[in-house]
Formats: C-alpha cells, sequence, structure tokens
C-alpha cells in the first residue's frame, strides 16, 4: 500500500529553542517496496516512522495510507496508532517480558477478537515463517536477541498489515549477528508482497536491504533513489559522503567531451561521469577509495591516469587503506592486501570516469 | 498531548490537589477563625496565644535539642554502619540488609514502649534489675528524659539514614580513593579528606530527612516524652486537641503552621541535596571492587556492636513486649516470673470490644485504603513518567507534597474541614487522611515501575491494534504487578501502625490499634499494650510475608 506524506513538519521545544525535527516532508512510499529512511542520528527519520504509525502527532500536513488519510491537520484527522493496521518492529524489540512467545505473537489477533483456532493457526504459520516453530511456550525472558527479532517479526506481521515499519531494528545485535539477520530479513521480505518503511543509521544495511533509499538531514528529505543511484550517483555532496567513505575534492568544469564531463581539480584534468553543469562552474568531484586502481609500471593514458605517493599504509584486514598525496591533495585508497607496497612508494593509479561523481557543493 | 492523557492529567490534579492542598488550606484558614465549628471573623488572635505563650519557649528548645540530637545519633550510625557493611571485612554481612529493612516492620509506638518497659523510672525492667543487683533505693536511669528520646527516635530514624548513605557509599568510585592512597594519604586522612566530602550530599540528605522524621514524629515523644514532661511540638500539639484538655484547635493551626513551614523548608532542601548526591556519585560501570579493609582485632568486637545494634533494634521490642504480655506485672524475669505466666492479658484485649473495634477498624483502613491509595498511585506515577507536560511536572510536585507533611498537624488541618462535613467522626475521615497523607509512599514504587517499563512496550500494544485501555490491562498493569504488591504492602503496613494522624481524627467509635495502644498506655495497661501490640505486628508481618510470597508468583523473570 502506498504511503504518501505531503507537507508534514514537527517541532520540538526544548529550553526555549524551537527543534525542527521534520521540516516540511513530502515523500511518497510506493506500494510493496522495502523503503528506507536513512540519516545520521537526529535527522527526523524515527520521528518520520513514528508520525506515520501514529505514535507522534505532525504539526503540520497530512499522511495517508493507501487511501486512508490518517493524519491531517486541515481536516482535524488523527486516527489513534490502534486503529491504523499497521505493523512494527521496534528498536528494543518491545517483546512483553510477561508473556511467552506464543502470547507476544497472538496479541495482535486477541486484541482483535478473532477466533481461539484461527489465532492458533495463524500464529503457528508465522512462526513457521520466521522459523521460530516449537518455541510457543518459550517465556519471552529467555529469548536470545536474535530470537527475539523473529518474535517482533511475527508478532508484526501475524495480523497481515498493510505497511510494516521498522525502526533500527538490528542496531541492538552484535556485528555478526546483525548482518546474518540482515540476510535474514532480506528473505522474510522478499517472499511477502508488503509495504515495508526500514529506518536505519547504517549505510549498509540500507544499501542491501531496500529497494528505494531517502537519505534524510535536519528534518528534511535530501535525495531519493535506488541503493546503487545513491551509491554511485548521488546528486549531493552529503549524500555522497554519508552512503560511503569519499574524497571530495573542489574543481571547476572545463570541457564537455564525449558524454563525459571534464573538470580541472587539485588532482588535474580529471574526466567524470556526466553532469549538466555550465562550463566554469564550481562542484566537488566525489572519489571512493575502492575506485582507485593502481597500475603496475606505466598505464595507457587518457583515462585519469595520475601519479603520487604514498604517505602513510595501513593493513586493516581484508585490505590496504593508503593515502596517497597527489600535490597538494591527499586521497584515501583502498588497495589489495597482496599489493607489495612500502610507505614513500611513488605510485600510479587510475580512476574510472563512470565512478568520478560529479556532486553540487 | 493527547485530549485523553491531558484530561486524565487534570482529573489527577483535582484529586491529588483536593486531597494535600485542601488540609493545608484549611489549616491556614483555622488559624485564622475564632473556633473549629464557626469560623466567625478574621483574627489573628491565636496567633498571639500561641506565640506568647510562655511554654512555647521551653517546647521549641526541646524541639530543636530533640529533632538536631535525633539526626546526628542516627546519621552517625548509619554512616558508621554502611562503612562497615561496603568497606571492611566484617563477616556476616547480610545483617546489615536485616538492619535497614525488619524495623520499619516494627511500629515506632511499640518499639518506644518497649524501651519505656526497659527503662522506665518506677517498674523498668532494667531499673529493676540494677537496683535488685546493686541495692539502690532509686532506679538509676530515666528513660522518660530528653535523652531517652533522642536515643529511641536516634535508633528508630537509623534504618532510613543507613538506606541512604549506603548505596551512596557503596556505588561511589573507589579510583577516587586510591588516588588519594597513591598520592600518600593513609587510610584515615584518605577517610576525611575524600570519602567523607564526597559523600556530603548524602549525608547531609540523610541528616534532613531524619529532622523532617523527627519534627513529624509523635510516637516517641508521647510515649517517653509525656510521662517526663518533655514537650516537643507533637506532643504540645497534642495536648492542644487531645480530649481531656482544654482544647483549642484555633491556637493549635497556629502553631501547626510552623511546624508545617519548618518541614516544608527541611524538605525542599532534602530534595535538592538528594539531587546534588546523585550528580556526586560516580558509579563506575567496570566491575570495580571497592578496596576492603582489614579490621584485623577489631573485627570481632565491631561485629559484636552490630550484632548488640541488631538485638536492639529487632528482637528486644517483641521480646519485651511478649514477655510483658504475659506477665500479670513488671517484675525481672526469673524462674518466678516464668511461673506466673499466663493469658490473662490476652484473654482481656481480645475480650474487649473496644480493642476489636480498634483492631477491625484498622484492618479495614490497610486493605481498602491500600488498595485505593495503589489504585489512585498507578495512575498519577503513570502521568508523572509517561506524560511529560507541564501539567504533569505540577501533578508530581503536588503529590510529593504530602510527602512533608507532619501527620499532626496535617491531622489538624484534616479536622477543620472534616467537621464541615458529615464524615466527621467516620471511619472515611480516616480513610481519606491516610490515602492522602501516605501517597508519596505509594507513588514512590509505582513510578520506579512505570521507569523500568520501556515506552516501547506500550507503544508496540497499540500499533498492534490494542486501545490504550487494553494496554493498560494486558501490558502495563501485569508488568507492573511487583510494584503494586510492594505499593501495597508499604501502604497497608503504614496504615496498620497509623498513630499521628489518627489521635487527631479518630473518635469514639473510630479507634484504630496505635489509638487503643496509646490508651492503653495512658492508663497503664502494659499487659493489655503489648498483647494488642503484638497482634499489631504480626499484622504486619502477615502482610509482607503474603505480598513478598504473591508478588515472587508474578515476577518477572
Amino acid at each position: 500500500m502506498e504511503i504518501r506524506i505531503c507537507g508534514v513538519s514537527k517541532y520540538y521545544y526544548s529550553e526555549g529553542k524551537t527543534i525542527k525535527a521534520l521540516d516540511d516532508v513530502n515523500l511518497t512510499i510506493p506500494a510493496n517496496e522495502i523503503f528506507t529512511l536513512l540519516g545520521p542520528s537526529g535527522s527526523g527519520k524515527t520521528t518520520l516512522l513514528r508520525c506515520i504509525v501514529g505514535l507522534e502527532m505532525p504539526d503540520t500536513g497530512e499522511i495517508r495510507i493507501g487511501n486512508d488519510v490518517v493524519w491531517s491537520k486541515e481536516k482535524n484527522i488523527s486516527v489513534p496508532p490502534e486503529k491504523r493496521g499497521l505493523g512494527m518492529v521496534f528498536q528494543t524489540y518491545a517483546i512483553w517480558p510477561h508473556m511467552n512467545v506464543f502470547d507476544n505473537v497472538a496479541y495482535p489477533l486477541q486484541v482483535r477478537n478473532v477466533p481461539k483456532d484461527v489465532i492458533r493457526q495463524r500464529v503457528a504459520e508465522t512462526l513457521r515463517f520466521v522459523q521460530m516453530e516449537g518455541f510457543e511456550r518459550r517465556p519471552a525472558t529467555k529469548l536470545s536477541g536474535g530470537q527475539q527479532q523473529r518474535v517482533a517479526l511475527a508478532r508484526a506481521l501475524v495480523a497481515a498489515p498493510k505497511v510494516i515499519l521498522f525502526d533500527e531494528p538490528l542496531s541492538n545485535l552484535d556485528a555478526k549477528l546483525r548482518e546474518e539477520t540482515r540476510k535474514e530479513l532480506r528473505a522474510f521480505l522478499g517472499k511477502l508482497q508488503i509495504t515495508a518503511v526500514y529506518v536505519t543509521h547504517d549505510r549498509v544495511e540500507a544499501l542491501a536491504l531496500s529497494d528505494s533509499i531517502a537519505v534524510m538531514r535536519a528534518g528534511q528529505i535530501i535525495e531519493i533513489g535506488t541503493p546503487k543511484k545513491i551509491y554511485f550517483d548521488a546528486d549531493h555532496r552529503f549524500v555522497a559522503d554519508f552512503i560511503g567513505r569519499a574524497n571530495l575534492i573542489k574543481a571547476t568544469v572545463r570541457a564537455d567531451e564525449g558524454g563525459y564531463t571534464v573538470v580541472e581539480s587539485g588532482l588535474g584534468r580529471i574526466v567524470c561521469q556526466h553532469r549538466d553543469l555550465a562550463i566554469g562552474s564550481e562542484a566537488t568531484l566525489c572519489v571512493r577509495p575502492e575506485f582507485i586502481r593502481i597500475v603496475k609500471g606505466t598505464g595507457q593514458a587518457g583515462s585519469n591516469l595520475l601519479n603520487g605517493r604514498i604517505e602513510s599504509l595501513v593493513f586493516v584486514g581484508e585490505a590496504y587503506e593508503a593515502e596517497i598525496r597527489v600535490g597538494d591533495e591527499q586521497l584515501l585508497a583502498k588497495i589489495d592486501p597482496d599489493a607489495h607496497l612500502n610507505e614513500g612508494d611513488d605510485v600510479s593509479f587510475t580512476l574510472d570516469p563512470a565512478h568520478c561523481l560529479l556532486v553540487a557543493l | 498531548m493527547d485530549p485523553a492523557r491531558a484530561r486524565l492529567t487534570w482529573l489527577l490534579i483535582a484529586i491529588v490537589g483536593a486531597l494535600t492542598v485542601c488540609p493545608v488550606l484549611m489549616l491556614v484558614l483555622g488559624s485564622f477563625s475564632e473556633g473549629l465549628t464557626a469560623f466567625g471573623h478574621f483574627t489573628t488572635d491565636k496567633y498571639v496565644q500561641a506565640y506568647t505563650d510562655p511554654a512555647f519557649l521551653e517546647v521549641i528548645y526541646n524541639t530543636a535539642v530533640f529533632v538536631l540530637g535525633t539526626s546526628l545519633l542516627s546519621t552517625l550510625l548509619a554512616l558508621f554502619l554502611a562503612y562497615l557493611n561496603t568497606r571492611t571485612d566484617i563477616p556476616f554481612k547480610f545483617l546489615f540488609k536485616v538492619i535497614s529493612i525488619i524495623p520499619m516492620m516494627i511500629p515506632h509506638l511499640l518499639f518506644a514502649v518497649s524501651w519505656a518497659l526497659l527503662l522506665n523510672p518506677s517498674n523498668g525492667l532494667i531499673n529493676l534489675g540494677l537496683k535488685e543487683a546493686f541495692g539502690l533505693g532509686n532506679a538509676p536511669l530515666n528513660i522518660y528524659s530528653l535523652w531517652g528520646m533522642i536515643l529511641v527516635e536516634g535508633l528508630l530514624e537509623l534504618p532510613i539514614a543507613y538506606l541512604i548513605i549506603a548505596p551512596a557509599m557503596a556505588s561511589f568510585d573507589v579510583a577516587l580513593e586510591e588516588s588519594s592512597r597513591v598520592c600518600g594519604a593513609g587510610t584515615w586522612r584518605t577517610l576525611i579528606r575524600v570519602t567523607l566530602p564526597v559523600l556530603r550530599p548524602a549525608i547531609l540528605a540523610a541528616f534532613t530527612l531524619g529532622m523532617v522524621r523527627s519534627l513529624a514524629s509523635f510516637a516517641v515523644p508521647s510515649m517517653i516524652g509525656m510521662p517526663g514532661r518533655v514537650n516537643v511540638l507533637a506532643t504540645y500539639l497534642y495536648e492542644m486537641i487531645a480530649t481531656g484538655f482544654a482544647t483549642d484547635y484555633g491556637k493549635a493551626a497556629a502553631v501547626g503552621m510552623s511546624v508545617l513551614v519548618a518541614s516544608v523548608t527541611l524538605i525542599v532542601i532534602y530534595r535538592a541535596l538528594t539531587a546534588e548526591s546523585e550528580r556526586f556519585v560516580t558509579i563506575s560501570s567496570r566491575g570495580f571492587r571497592p578496596s576492603v579493609i582489614q579490621l584485623g582485632k577489631a573485627r570481632m568486637p565491631l561485629f559484636g556492636l552490630v550484632g548488640l545494634l541488631s538485638f536492639t533494634l529487632i528482637v528486644l521490642p517483641v521480646a519485651v513486649l511478649l514477655y510483658t504480655s504475659l506477665v500479670p506485672y513488671s517484675m525481672v524475669p526469673s524462674a518466678r516470673a516464668f511461673a506466673m505466666m499466663d493469658l490473662r492479658h490476652w484473654i482481656g484485649v481480645l475480650g474487649d470490644p473496644i480493642s476489636l473495634l480498634a483492631l477491625k477498624n484498622s484492618l479495614f483502613l490497610a486493605v481498602v485504603g491500600a488498595t485505593l491509595g495503589v489504585i489512585l498511585s498507578i495512575f498519577v506515577a503513570y502521568v508523572i513518567v509517561k506524560v511529560k507536560t507541564r501539567a504533569a511536572g505540577m501533578l508530581e510536585s503536588l503529590s510529593y507534597l504530602s510527602f512533608s507533611f507532619p501527620g499532626i498537624v496535617i491531622g489538624i488541618g484534616f479536622m477543620w474541614f472534616f467537621v464541615q462535613t458529615p464524615l466527621y467522626a467516620t471511619i472515611w475521615a480516616l480513610l481519606l487522611g491516610y490515602i492522602a497523607t501516605y501517597l508519596p509512599y505509594g507513588i514512590r514504587p509505582m513510578s520506579s515501575a512505570f521507569i523500568q517499563i520501556h515506552s516501547h512496550l506500550e507503544e508496540s500494544s497499540l500499533v498492534c491494534g490494542a486501545s490504550p485501555l487494553t494496554t493498560m490491562r494486558r501490558i502495563i498493569v501485569p508488568l507492573l504487578i511487583p510494584g503494586i504488591v510492594s505499593g501495597w504492602i508499604l501502604m497497608a503496613s503504614m496504615f496498620v501502625r497509623e498513630l499521628t494522624l489518627s489521635v487527631v481524627l479518630s473518635r469514639p467509635g473510630t479507634e484504630v490499634l496505635a489509638v487503643q495502644i496509646l490508651r492503653f498506655a495512658e492508663d497503664g495497661l502494659w499487659g493489655k499494650l503489648s498483647a494488642l501490640g503484638i497482634v499489631m505486628i504480626a499484622i504486619s508481618t502477615t502482610l509482607v510475608v503474603v505480598a513478598t510470597l504473591v508478588g515472587n508468583r508474578f515476577k518477572v523473570a
């Protein structure tokens, strides 16, 4: 089901100051997609999610879920959360400690007065779906973090909600479990035809899970796009910087040649992905560390071949992180761990024009 | 905030406001009035009368010595015990937990009675024993004096002071002490220069609370002070309103005003101090172990002291009462005394219609009062913890206001109020008074229970489609059960023993246990008093045991 958010703002008042948690947000979340709200803490992503689910009330605007208006300042409509028919997985999972797994999962059906035998059947199905069958009688306090996460998911899904919302559901798990659970979640959601809204500050999670990502900052949505679009082809410097590690270099547009935009920068003349920028205008060149390719000997000219000196080299396991000085600029580069390089070496490297992004200042 | 919560908040402000502000207003009004039943014209006569009375000066002096002495004694003892428990290798540390909890189950009135039975000059057991042993003509010790009051009240306030100081001492970062040691200061110097200054807010908080409590205390002054003609403000007020003396509620209200102001001021200081002490305490989350000081040769003598203290606080009062309830008249324990034991006092009490009525009333007040009090506390605590609006803050201040009200003063305020209503001289007057005065004791455990319930638990229920009421019933209340149970016990056991408010509001027909015990003491019926006292302790203890069992059953693992 589609979610439409129009002109939603939310203010907090603290010590005489007004904080705009949401600043005139307009957003359409398409039906049956996994849609992620990504942003640093304090960017308003959780507030937006809580407005959708009804736990917070915006100060302005309108929210529609499907064809129903669930919140409208103008029309004075405010549907309480329990009437919105959504499912939500909380950051803390919010598994009720005084109930066992069955009662936790059955709760949404029990409060809707569903007949007992139907409840039993639906709970069993849902627990099977999240691979927790046989755990019905387990007290909630005897569940591991990963199991709690699945029970929370089962509880959110059991009443067949129109939309399921996730508020940083993996942030309470340790790194290894987080990775496994992320894959599982992707698999679970892939099997369902459901609109999912996912809030996270973890860019890897966002990239791995989403169909679309909306990047937020200071209560505003900066950019929306598919994970690949956001990663490779971001329009905003903030987005390019936030979604992955990036070398950001000041550049001036010099030419438009053969489908590429050519800039002059501290690195010299660089051929970049095409952007509609006026010749002579200022832009920021964004190069991700993993797209800096060391070449042995002398590479072919013409494809952004550069020379520099390795200033520092740190072994981080799966790669070397090198700082390469080119003129006045210093570039962070990710180099194969089997490369035989030392600090102080002169190196040549290439930058693929497809991965040289020009973003707005 | 949504309208339902706002409405609930204002409803609670109205209820709690009526309960706490109304007696204060009536007290103020009463202090400027001519008489209890007819307010008459505005007059300051009562103030003039009250504060120019020559006896008043002596009362103030006694009160100051009593309050300061008591707080000093209890704070020093608590400091000593807390230090022994948290920092030394003293054996049997469980005793400290016992010291800090059990005495709360023994009503102050009975504790005072047991000391009177031991040390009163005419037939106190210890005095009789000393006279026999040394062939003395006069009793060597007299509990009916200012020092006697300080001793007994100080022991009674010890658990509260300990409960404030011990956690502060246990949780402070030992690195502060260790760095002092590394800098070259010895154990003693470190204690003086680092430990005590860091604990200063907690120590002052314990001292201030001791002052508030001893200022409001009525049990010890009435049981130990009045027989020796040592009046403090509480008993001075009591004599103004007690039947049998020349009652003057207006003058009592005028004197009560200054007690109330003093008490409220002290509580404001206390709350500032506790806020400061929370800031001072530096709990390091790393699993630290305070360095334990080896007591060496002093270990056993110090333990002996702690043992003696626990014996005095817990075993002695019950033993003395039990013994007195069984012997026909005061006599030193001996073979003859044990041979003469019988149940005459027990039979007397259990056949006494007024004692039985008092028992029935007290049980009713405990069960109904605690239940109503807890229900009100649940809603108030919910609003205080979960609804963070300005109105909720107002409710919080209102609901903790009565914490600073001395029972007897607020009783006088309620008297001025109830006299205008049909509730006067009914059990409902006592019920309302109890709930109003002891509301903070119900709210406290309930708010800490609410704080432990993460708001996500509640919100996820709403998102699952449950209405706020269903959420309350199925999620919040079950999670609150441990808090509800402990709040209920606390209130019920306080109501069973309630004295200070009851002595003002109780009338023929609405006697309660503590008032009946006071009457027995005034008549010198020590045997009957002891029997009824044991009944009171038994009820308190049963309440705690039953409630603990119920609480365990519902305990969230």
